[in-house]
């Protein structure tokens, strides 16, 4: 059955009316979740808050688990879901600069908005700062386009690299989520800071 | 409870669950049964030998044949170009990126039409496009590009143009005699419009 567009099942207007009512309430709870505080977000950098690191592994796994199911209840067709494709290069640099940005900043792309639209400052400032990075990246495009497109791996999956299956892969994931659960609790207990 | 051990106790059944059962591979049909009788019926899955051997010989770019006979069978004869996917092997994962894409047109054959219609057959409740059937396969190929008739002389015009192209398309793919080339060939044989096909669509995301 799924996925809905690409199967032809809703239309691509609907897609992005769908994908809009969606992306209101993503923005809504990101907002009530306390994620519109860049000193919450850079909480789990230093330990004293790790809200951000607990609500994005759940719901990364809460994804799995939903998609694994509807696949198994052949809602889904897996193989039919986009998978972006990996640059090796790209993906350590990329996530060095927004982990520096992250520590920075106190938002990543996502919560800057939300924070923006309680008029946060920061968070102005914040996207000023990206849509700046975002210039710079193309303008400077000639420049970094080969270290951009090396190592370019298709779009593998951990769990084929490992050979194992993806409800295999799922269960060890949800341990390691668990584990680092309970060590995210252990450094808020462990650094913990009065008012922020 | 703490937050943390409801959680857990959440998701490490589904968790389990999940490992535990097979994992789904199968590939719902996209077609219902009526519409693709619907398409059998219309015969759109056709291409007449006329039309493949035009694009043969123009090298066509978007022409791609696909011999669906058995190995042994392709090598003895096949048509120029043509590539080998046995209908046996036909849903192997290697073969999915060439049966399931939108650049090119895909002409099933075989010997005669039902080995290559059951290839389309297949494909086409996959949900796939561009894929098509050699009208009449190489028995027929053999018959109309290789052997020509040539018609009566009573005959429309029409029928000598069609005659003259077999000739030349035959000399130049490598079976009757002579050309003698008269007519404008991009006359006899109209090429089919490629259909457009489903983009895969890509969406992308992040934080």
């Amino acid at each position: 059955m799924g996925p809905l567009s690409v199967n032809e099942l809703i239309s691509e207007n609907t897609n992005l009316f769908l994908a809009f009512i969606i992306g209101i309430g993503f923005g809504f709870v990101l907002e009530q979740s306390g994620f519109s505080s860049s000193r919450k977000l850079a909480g789990v950098f230093y330990g004293y808050d790790t809200v951000v690191l607990k609500v994005f592994f759940t719901a990364a796994i809460t994804a799995m688990l939903g998609l694994l199911f509807f696949s198994l209840f052949g809602w889904i067709d897996l193989s039919m879901v986009y998978v972006n494709p990996t640059y090796l290069t790209s993906a350590i640099v990329g996530g060095i600069i927004m982990g520096a940005g992250f520590i920075m900043g106190g938002y990543c792309p996502g919560t800057s908005f939300c924070g923006a639209s309680i008029g946060k400052l920061d968070a102005f400032v914040f996207i000023g700062g990206l849509f700046l990075g975002v210039f710079i990246f193309g303008i400077g495009y000639p420049i970094w386009d080969g270290m951009y497109l090396a190592k370019f791996l298709g779009s593998p999956k951990i769990s084929t690299t490992l050979g194992l299956t993806d409800g295999v892969f799922a269960i060890l994931l949800i341990m390691v989520a668990l584990a680092m659960f309970w060590v995210a609790e252990w450094a808020e207990k462990k650094f913990p800071r009065e008012e922020y | 409870m703490k937050p943390l051990r409801l959680l857990a106790l959440f998701i490490i059944p589904m968790g389990l669950i999940i490992a535990a059962v097979p994992q789904n591979k199968t590939k719902p049909y996209k077609l219902t049964a009526e519409q693709l009788l619907g398409e059998v019926n219309t015969r759109t899955q056709y291409l007449t030998p006329d039309a493949v051997a035009d694009m043969i010989i123009k090298k066509d770019p978007t022409l791609r044949l696909i011999d669906v006979r058995s190995q042994d069978e392709f090598e003895k004869f096949n048509l120029q170009g043509a590539i080998n996917i046995p209908v046996t092997d036909l849903l192997s994962e290697k073969y999915a990126d060439i049966l399931n894409q939108d650049g090119k047109m895909n002409v099933f054959y075989s010997n005669g039409t039902l080995t290559a219609n059951e290839a389309w057959m297949v494909t086409r409740q996959l949900g796939y496009n561009n894929n098509f059937v050699l009208e009449g396969g190489l028995n027929y190929w053999f018959d109309a590009i290789l052997n020509p008739n040539k018609p009566a002389s009573t005959s429309p015009d029409e029928e000598f143009a069609k005659y003259d192209f077999r000739k030349s398309a035959g000399a130049a793919l490598g079976g009757g005699s002579a050309i003698q080339p008269s007519q404008d060939q991009s006359t006899v044989s109209a090429k089919p419009a490629i259909t457009a096909g489903i983009k895969k669509k890509k969406a992308a995301g992040g934080c």
